[in-house]
């Protein structure tokens, strides 16, 4: 259990460095992009005075490093903001309030994140039980045609981009054949059967996208583990193929599976921007474009991190499972 | 379509917020296309009209919305003191009384305007609607806070250019006065005879102080109009609208569904499809943000069905390319009328979506008559270009041999200043013996550079819309030399400062006889273009789908999309 | 130690040859796969299609920029006049919508970019991925700490959001197709790091590299001779599906309107133009799709074969549990290569 422990607590320090590394990053370069913020946030007829008047709102003359230490001071004790009526408390850990909308930009993820993890967890599943299996497939399959149409078909969908795959699949899907109505957010605390019918496009398209991926790294460990000399003795022994596969080579070849899964996941939480934007699904991707595009500063930090702490905790996690599924791992 | 669009579309509305927030429609007297679907066409109460958009309403503030006439989810809450005619075509580009009994009693100078509020308005709550609202409204949209409105205020009011709003200033705006709860009185610093246009402006809604929450008021402002507001999910992603039971007095909008159910964020193709198959409640359902691109427009005009649910509009809107006279060799005026003469317009129409969605542009004025549009065409080009003509005066102009230069567009993809309209440039001037190499943009580098005056390029792709469909606001930011800002946005890129333009800006401003008022815009915009300081290309075309179900379509020629007040889905 | 590692490692080093007599056996196990053989010639056609893009467009008698207003209908938004998208003897796949420019010399001069980018970007990750994966596997714990903490940063960076803000940046003289492969490049590389590291650290715990260490061989000559050629197998099969996602993550740049620059085209340009052409101009979409499926299909047979000729190991697995029983013979590992 020490060992467990010493393993959280070490991850648990290198997320903090590492978030901290990136928003660093994130305020060094958003602060050299070009664009006017004051003049992009009062609006393009403003004038000079206004903007003046806003920037200052804004803090946007500060120098730099007061606007981040403006910035960590709101993440460890909060910080106070008007509404020009009144004067509001935004709690730590405050990520401060977007420029465009004055939200604060804790409430906006926390609007934002249940539709990327819906549709990121539920398109995980599709690619896991389409790449894996494919990948199994294929492995048992090598060289045979059923192998080749299988590669094909995965292929096929890495080498289409997001944005042809989802609107085909939709005009087929819903304008043409009328299977589905066209996808529309609902909440899962809503209405849970129409949060999945209404996601059922989007996962499929996803997970195309990622599914080849998968397959061909299955089925490469899958073989490699095939010629390891445990599953040599296994067949020596008779066992069967189906068993020797399903689940003796299987549980070796999950390791490198299970941390290209950790990793994509924590990638798609933000990265699905396109198949966001496609559906329309108000997730964490699609208002950060927005707000790259806006160079709303206080939203793109507080975005970036929010992936950045998913694809860390992401990775611990596979550690975890790695572990676990393969015991020749010890945790680091 | 998709997501860049989506990143478009909100630049567009951020730049020139007037457009897209406008959401404006009308159908063009010429089309006949624009009727209900079938059946009965009567319209009826009731119902559910659904409205697909692409960009959220993210400012849902009457401070901080910048809309042209009151803009169209936004007027169904927000009544203003006057608001624009809700009729088709020409009749829609009036001015007509709303909560005011008229459209203004202006003063002998047209400095000093009054309004009379009508009896027995109402808020959502039941409250009385007085004209110490409508003051603090206006106030309420100069706090640094809630910026983002029309700057006609701060240009306009007497003494209102460094007034901070009533958070800051306690004191209040001295140039508005209500003598009575339905009086309200503004001066003006200099005579503006279109101070009427100004007022169906949402900053002229009336606002409740004790109900004002500053930047959460968007969340839930307080109803005036025949709908309130029920739900806000994430800053205008969702709004659904029903019925203000206290809602009265009002001639304009007719309000037939009980219910709105506002849902945007979508991408624009889906928002087509969606209209076009039109199944369940999207039968029901209109979009006030998405036009047809040119492909589903191909495919749209294949078919019938969908052909007669098209609503074809014009906003007041006019791309162009800019010249900027003080950078070589654009100084010398024969280059400027030699590309004027070598433009292919009918590529540039091809690459902004066709002859259906663009018309080729000669005059920098929108052509409908409340603009004072008066048909001119300097430099005839005709519609391919005239190659001979260009060179010729390129050989005047000391260029025998052609010449190279660089035309600066932006990255975005909005098929105004995007790539495929460079492009299109880029192809035509070849003919004349003008290389133009491509300097493309990211946006928001784009937007800096062509609107500070210190780094302006000097051939570039611009655009203007309409505040309002008067050729004051059309002509008199980019062409008045007063109006060039040196240290901030500067949207005069000729920076022509020209007495005689000038003078007759003021002169025009004096007028409260519209239609005289029109006239004498329409004389000017000829002038000014001798100067070649543009080369107009075109003036867009709004085709809108909309579902079966949609009745009472009307188009006009102020906001150029259908008009959402009048729909009716029963 | 480690530093002179990362700063004596020369880009494009000698990854996949062990050798001569490596070199000689490497070849005669591809080419006794022949679907790589197949995937092999498709790649170099396809690399020879973006080298000789001018004489092909030459052959057909057109070029990728000239706008043809007469082959489009304006009315209908410019869809292409003339059944299957206006193809003809003078336009081979018809015509782009919209300008009517030629749509077999807008594709194949599309593979210059698509390709060029891809591949290049992939060589720049390749390149930092093994030089920071080794250097962090081999290195002290500090140096380890260090670059595992800086490749973990760059991995739980969003690709798409960095690559917008840094293309913004760069002023827009720097040559487009160069920066747009850097930043893919620069951006990307994370995870065929921490496979390189993860990779390294086994093969050094094996018997083979632990003998060469205690005769006394320095750490680069380890790394060169002993670890590289063990390294090549997992970054090749890595790297084979690392250049469909580039174009991939091009396509979508120019999707986001920051990608190479019109009026140069390219396939992930086209697609993006196309999907909404999809019902009104279907061959639009299809052939730069169809362009795309060729070249990563082939990328990774390809990809497929090299590892498997590369790797002994994996040819033995040519013979386990697909019925092409010929006998097992296993070499322990690569020691014997080098």
């Amino acid at each position: 259990m020490s060992g467990f422990g010493g393993f959280v607590l070490r991850r648990g320090v290198g997320a903090v460095i590492t978030l901290f590394a990136i928003s660093v990053i994130i305020y060094v370069v958003f602060y050299a992009t070009p664009g006017n913020v004051a003049q992009i946030t009062c609006g393009p007829r403003c004038s000079p005075e206004q903007v003046h008047q806003v920037a200052q709102q804004l803090r946007l003359d500060d120098p730099l490093y007061l606007r981040y230490w403006h910035f960590l001071e709101g993440i460890l004790v909060g910080q106070d903001y008007s509404t020009g009526t009144a004067v509001q408390h935004c709690s730590a850990p405050c990520l401060g309030l977007s420029y465009q909308s004055d939200q604060q930009v804790t409430e906006l993820i926390l609007a934002k994140l249940p539709v990327s993890l819906s549709l990121v967890l539920g398109a995980m599943v599709l690619w896991l039980v389409l790449g894996v299996g494919t990948g199994m497939l294929s492995a048992w399959r090598r060289g045979r045609l059923s192998e080749r149409v299988l590669t094909g078909i995965t292929l096929a969908g890495t080498a289409t981009p997001v944005f042809v795959i989802g609107l085909v699949l939709m005009i087929v899907v819903c304008g043409e054949l009328h299977l589905l109505p066209f996808p529309q957010y609902v909440a899962f605390t809503d209405d849970p059967e129409q949060w999945a019918w209404n996601l059922l496009l989007p996962w499929l398209s996803l997970a195309l996208i990622e599914a080849a991926t998968f397959a061909r790294l299955t089925r490469a460990s899958m073989l490699e583990t095939l010629a390891e000399d445990h599953i040599r003795t296994f067949r020596a022994y008779g066992v069967g193929e189906r068993s020797v596969i399903g689940r003796h080579a299987l549980r070796g070849a999950l390791a490198p599976v299970i941390a290209l899964n950790a990793n994509n996941f924590g990638s798609a939480v933000g990265g699905a921007v396109l198949t966001e934007t496609l559906f329309g699904l108000p997730g964490i991707g699609q208002e950060l474009v927005h707000a790259v595009a806006v160079v709303d500063l206080p939203v793109v930090v507080g975005m970036v991190l929010v992936i950045g702490f998913f694809v860390v905790i992401a990775n611990a996690v596979a550690d975890l499972m790695y572990a676990v599924a393969d015991r020749r791992v010890v945790l680091a | 379509m998709r997501q860049s669009s989506v990143i478009a579309r909100r630049l567009a509305a951020a730049s020139v917020g007037l457009v897209v927030a406008a959401g404006a429609a009308a159908c063009g007297p010429k089309d006949n296309d624009a009727k209900g679907a079938g059946g009965d066409s009567t319209p009826h109460k009731g119902g559910t009209l659904t409205v697909l958009n692409s960009v959220p309403q993210e400012d849902f503030d009457p401070a901080r919305l910048y809309t042209s006439g009151g803009g169209n989810v936004p007027s169904l809450v927000f009544r203003t003191l006057t608001t624009r005619n809700r009729e088709n075509g020409a009749a829609g580009a009036k001015v007509v009384p709303d909560l005011a009994t008229d459209t203004g009693r202006p003063s002998e100078n047209a400095t000093v305007w009054t309004y009379t509020l009508k009896e027995g308005l109402k808020y959502e709550d039941g409250s009385p609607i007085t004209s110490a609202d409508i003051k603090y409204g206006i106030e309420r949209s100069f706090a640094p806070e809630l910026s983002g409105g029309a700057p006609y205020l701060r240009d306009w009011l007497s003494g209102a250019a460094d007034y901070q709003g009533p958070y800051k200033d306690k004191k209040g705006l001295a140039a508005i006065e209500t003598p009575d709860d339905r009086t309200i009185v503004f001066h003006l610093n200099k005579p503006e005879g279109e101070f009427p246009y100004l007022a169906t402006q949402t900053q002229f809604a009336p606002v409740p102080k004790a109900k004002d929450t500053g930047t959460k008021y968007e969340e839930h402002p307080v109803s005036s109009g025949p709908y309130k507001v029920v739900e806000n999910q994430n800053d205008g992603e969702r709004l659904v609208l029903e019925r203000n039971t206290h809602w009265s007095e009002d001639d304009q909008r007719k309000a037939y569904p009980d219910k709105i159910d506002v849902r945007s964020g979508l991408d624009s193709s889906v928002i087509n499809q969606r209209l076009s198959a039109s199944q369940g409640a999207d039968a029901a359902a209109v979009t006030t943000d998405t036009n047809l691109g040119p492909a589903e427009l191909a495919k749209v005009t294949g078919d019938k069905e969908l052909a007669s649910r098209v609503g074809t509009g014009h906003f007041g809107y006019t791309n162009y390319i800019a010249f900027n006279p003080t950078v070589k060799p654009f100084d010398n005026a024969k280059v400027r009328q030699a590309v004027s003469y070598a433009i292919d317009r009918s590529s540039v129409v091809n690459a902004a979506g066709g002859s259906a969605l663009a018309e080729p542009a000669t005059t920098f004025l929108p052509d409908q008559k409340s603009f004072g549009y008066t048909p001119y065409d300097l430099f005839p080009a005709g519609r391919t270009g005239d190659a001979a003509k260009a060179k010729e005066l390129l050989k005047e102009a000391g260029y025998p041999n052609g010449l190279t230069v660089t035309l600066t567009h932006s990255n975005s993809k909005d098929f105004e200043t995007s790539p495929e309209i460079a492009t299109a440039i880029q192809d035509a001037l070849k003919k004349a013996g003008i290389t133009v190499k491509l300097q493309g943009l990211e946006d928001n580098d784009y937007r800096d550079k062509i609107h500070n005056v210190k780094t302006e390029p000097g051939f570039f792709l611009a655009h203007w819309g309409a505040d309002w469909p008067s050729g004051g606001p059309f002509l008199a930011p980019i062409f008045d030399g007063r109006q060039i800002v040196k240290d901030g946005s500067n949207f005069n890129n000729g920076l022509l400062n020209d007495s005689s333009v000038n003078t007759e800006i003021d002169a025009i401003n004096k007028l409260t006889d519209l239609d005289a008022a029109a006239k004498r815009w329409g004389a000017l915009d000829r002038k000014i273009g001798e100067q070649a300081l543009t080369v107009p290309l075109f003036h867009p075309v709004y085709k809108r789908l909309y579902g079966k179900d949609v009745k009472n379509i009307v188009i006009s020629d102020w906001t150029g999309v259908l008009d959402i007040s009048q729909v009716a889905v029963k | 130690m480690s530093e002179a590692l990362v700063a004596s490692q020369a880009p494009g080093t000698d990854t996949s040859v062990p050798g001569a007599s490596g070199a000689h056996s490497f070849w005669r196990r591809l080419r006794a796969q022949r679907a790589a053989l197949v995937a092999a010639v498709v790649v170099a056609l396809l690399v020879l299609v973006a080298l000789v893009a001018p004489l092909l467009t030459a052959l057909e008698g057109q070029d990728p920029t000239t706008y043809h207003p007469s082959l489009i209908d304006s009315a209908r938004g410019g869809v292409p006049v003339g059944s299957f998208g206006g193809m003809s003897a003078h336009h081979w796949l018809g015509v782009e919508p919209q300008t009517g420019r030629d749509l077999f010399a807008r594709l194949v001069y599309g593979a210059r970019v698509s390709l060029g980018v891809a591949l290049a970007a992939t060589v720049v990750q390749v390149v930092i991925g093994i030089t920071i994966g080794v250097a962090s596997a081999l290195g002290s714990r500090w140096v380890d700490q260090l670059l595992s903490r800086v490749t973990d940063i760059i991995v739980a960076m969003p690709l798409m959001i960095m690559s917008l803000a840094l293309l913004a940046i760069v002023p827009s003289s720097f040559p487009r197709p160069v920066l747009v492969t850097l930043v893919i490049g620069l951006i990307a590389w994370g995870n065929i790091a921490k496979i390189v590291r993860a990779q390294t650290l086994t093969l050094k715990g094996l018997d083979y590299v632990s003998a060469a260490r205690l005769s006394g061989w320095g750490t680069w000559r380890i790394a060169r001779r002993e670890l590289l050629p063990g390294l090549a197998a997992p970054v090749i099969t890595y790297a084979a599906l690392l250049v469909p996602i580039n174009i991939s993550v091009e396509a979508a740049l120019s999707f986001l309107g920051v990608g190479v620059k019109p009026p140069t085209p390219s396939w992930g340009q086209m697609l993006t133009a196309a999907d909404v052409w999809y019902q009104a101009a279907p061959q639009y979409l299809l052939f730069p799709a169809g362009a795309l499926f060729v070249t990563v299909l082939a990328l990774t047979v390809l990809g497929d074969g090299v590892r498997t000729a590369l790797d002994p190991r994996a040819a033995s697995r040519l013979r386990v549990g697909a019925g092409r029983r010929r006998g097992a013979g296993s070499g322990p590992g690569k020691g014997a290569d080098a």
